[in-house]
């Protein structure tokens, strides 16, 4: 019998696979989220230079990130309220008409999910522009504010995806309670209210928070309807495109953060759950014992807690201080021929640019540049300012772009007591 | 039966302000946000960018100028043809149906063993971890791959550490970068119509054919691949619009020479300030894209109502 090695041989070969497969799934966030704790001002996993936790004190610090946040939550509200309205009609819709135009309807319904979001974003935009316009709305009415029109956008494609969680709640709903509360005399709305809703409340949650994500982390469609507001991804996006570094690193970690627990305390629930309807005990300890997702949950809440006490009194300064004076010396000794001594960095700008006409020396590129630029902190302009916008005009300007932004955005950021990080924005 | 008449036993089943509010939440979906809205579009692309004071004056006619630009260009353009902008929409065509193949390959047989070989906690563990990496933002899964491909990322100093190249390799130019992120980004929309199509296929199906001697691909090509055509096509098609209508992962990823195509359409609206013309692209690629996955569909005989379910 041949079947039998052979299909030893295959699982290994599966195994392999999947192992590969989600090394790709979590492996750039993983590097990612590291990033956020090297004290190098280009997010990097080597050389590694000091752990710190200022990039998060500066993410905070960011107004212009806050006020996208807080208008993305407003967003988001506007949307859950208005997709999951609309898609619970949708599907109630759809459930009452005749079979033979349920799928054109479906269609239709289901359409704005495959057409791209910049199409709705621009159609949104144009539309509720001709309709102002033929009322003789002046500009900056409603039918021109960036959160209107983006709420709206974005509930035309979100709508649908909570049309799909309904329909699926539906298809194992028994329409037969209905008729029987109909004939014991409940009207209508009674009937809706009391048999249907209830039964569709687990639908609804799950509708919010699938809308609530899309509507957040909406980017094709906001970018175009947002006008002269802000959301978070927008900013998050204009800052990823104009110069990267590390605070994007670290605004990952609190999402990855937040996703891990989140997943984590659902599966927990979720588990203890099957078990308590298996007939298994109640209360705490009983949430714990045989749930290893409850376990896992504890465990990095603890370890968030843990991590958080420690970035309170963690002080890289000292570490910093002294990687900055290794860098130099082995600049120095790499680079002899450099006209004035290296060692008061301020006035060295030129090297770094040097250096990007040739990227490619190799290891000994990433000492030079990581060195030259804590030197050039105490340089009182906030540089990373006025530079981005000829770059934006080339967001994919490649391999020198990065190496040059990576030189010179530090240049505002390692001294821990340095005010730039507010005045930036 | 009449229209009057449906309308009324619609409202006798549900009740007055049930009914109402069905019939007012899908009909403003359906027209303000879905219908008007494209037919404004193609109303916006079908004028001239006039500035706003000759709007509605005489000059403010109907014309086909911005389709005429896309495919021949400026007046007097040696190529005869709109070289740059034809281009680009060729390229972001045939770049995102390579994105759509390879994540289905990527994908196929993770779906395939969540969906007949992985049980109980294991499937509910793999579900997790493919969900998870979803919640996090788009932009941010896009940045991780600028650090990983970058000229000093990960991938680089690796190589070069382990010596087997000297010089920094240009993933981000070579659009390597942006194939990774772009597949990366939507792998769950793949698996996850893959794993519901396969995983209604009767497991008898395919021990019968191990048992009649058939070797593991043929069962893949004449049992699975076969059955789970409906959601091949649906991870497909979703896949493909997504990535033809990808905005942010080409502006993080892109290699500085290679636009896609809702970049140029994104440029016709904040640089050239062209509003009609950029209507006139983003037209241009929806229905392109559409008429695609039409034809796709046709050639694999699938129905569009079965997409998304």
């Amino acid at each position: 019998m041949t079947g039998r090695p052979s299909l030893r041989w295959s699982q290994w070969v599966i195994g392999a696979y999947l192992l590969l497969f989600f090394a790709y799934l979590f492996g750039p966030l993983l590097i990612m989220a590291v990033t956020a704790f090297n004290s190098s001002s280009f997010p990097r996993v080597s050389p590694w230079e000091c752990l710190t936790f200022e990039w998060f004190v500066r993410l905070v610090e960011d107004q212009r990130l806050m006020q996208g946040l807080s208008n993305s939550l407003i967003i988001a509200f506007g949307v859950v309220v208005l997709s999951v309205a609309i898609g619970l009609a949708g599907a109630l819709f759809l459930t009452q008409i005749a079979a033979r135009s349920r799928a054109g309807t479906y269609t239709v319904f289901i359409s704005p999910i495959l057409m791209p979001g910049v199409v709705l974003g621009i159609a949104t935009v144009l539309f509720w522009d001709r309709v102002a316009g033929s009322i003789g709305m002046a500009y900056g009415g409603l039918f021109y504010d960036g959160i209107f029109l983006t709420v709206l956008g974005q509930s035309c494609f979100i709508a649908s995806y909570c049309l799909l969680v309904f329909l699926a709640r539906l298809q194992r709903f028994d329409s037969q309670l209905i008729d029987a509360a109909l004939d014991l005399g409940a009207t209508n709305t009674q009937a809706f209210r009391r048999i249907l809703l209830p039964f569709l409340k687990p639908a609804i949650g799950g509708a919010a928070v699938i809308a609530f994500l899309a509507s957040f982390e909406n980017y094709n469609t906001t970018v175009f309807t947002i006008s002269f507001y802000n959301t978070f991804t927008v900013e998050v996006a204009q800052k990823v495109r104009l110069g990267i570094d590390p605070t994007i690193s670290a605004l990952a970690v609190i999402v990855i953060a937040i996703s891990l627990v989140a997943a984590l305390a659902n599966e927990a629930a979720q588990s203890h759950q099957q078990r308590r309807l298996a007939g298994h005990g109640r209360g705490l300890v009983a949430f714990f014992t045989h749930n290893p997702a409850a376990v896992l949950a504890a465990l990095a809440v603890g370890m968030i807690v843990v991590v958080l006490a420690f970035a309170v009194q963690h002080d890289p300064a000292a570490c910093k201080a002294r990687a900055l004076e290794q860098r130099l010396e082995r600049q120095q000794q790499y680079q002899p021929a450099t006209p004035s001594p290296v060692a008061p960095a301020p006035s060295t700008p030129v090297a770094p640019g040097a250096r990007d006409l040739n990227p490619g020396q190799g290891s000994f590129g990433d000492v030079f540049r990581g060195g030259l630029a804590p030197g050039s902190a105490p340089a009182p302009a906030p540089a990373p300012a006025p530079a981005p916008d000829t770059r934006s005009l080339n967001p994919g300007q490649g391999m020198f772009g990065d190496v040059f932004r990576g030189g010179l955005a530090p240049g505002t950021t390692p001294a821990p007591d340095s005010p730039e990080g507010d005045g930036e924005e | 039966m009449t229209k009057r008449s449906w309308l009324g036993a619609f409202l006798d089943r549900n009740g007055l302000a049930l009914g109402l509010y069905i019939l007012f939440a899908v009909s403003f979906w359906l027209l303000f946000l879905i219908i008007l809205p494209q037919l404004a579009m193609i109303d916006f692309s079908l004028r001239h960018d006039l500035p706003a004071a000759q709007q509605g004056g005489p000059l403010d006619v109907w014309t086909f100028e911005n389709y005429r630009h896309f495919i021949f260009g400026l007046p007097g353009n040696p190529d005869g043809w709109n070289r740059l902008d034809v281009g680009v929409f060729g390229r972001t065509i045939v770049a995102a149906a390579f994105v759509t193949i390879l994540n289905f390959a990527i994908c196929y047989p993770v779906a395939y063993y969540l969906a007949q070989v992985a049980q109980g906690r294991q499937a509910r563990v793999m579900a997790v971890a493919l969900v998870v990496p979803y919640w996090v933002n788009e932009i941010l899964r896009a940045f991780a791959f600028r650090i990983i491909f970058g000229a000093t990322g990960v991938i680089n100093s690796t190589l070069q550490a382990l010596g087997i190249i000297d010089l920094p390799i240009d993933f981000i130019r070579a659009d390597i970068a942006l194939y990774a992120g772009l597949g990366y980004a939507y792998v769950l929309l793949m698996v996850f119509p893959l794993y519901n199509a396969i995983e209604s296929l009767d497991r008898n199906q395919i021990e019968a054919a191990r048992d009649l001697g058939a070797p593991w691909w043929r069962i893949h090509t004449r049992i699975v691949l076969p059955f789970a055509k409906p959601g091949i096509t649906s991870g497909c098609t979703m896949v493909f619009m997504l990535a033809a209508g990808a905005l942010a992962a080409p502006q993080i990823l892109g290699g500085p020479s290679n636009l896609w195509f809702t970049q140029l359409i994104y440029g016709q609206f904040f640089e050239s300030v062209n509003w009609p013309r950029g209507a006139a692209y983003a037209i241009i690629l929806l229905v392109a894209c559409t008429l695609l996955v039409l034809l796709v569909m046709r050639l694999f005989k699938v129905r569009l109502g079965e997409i998304g379910k």
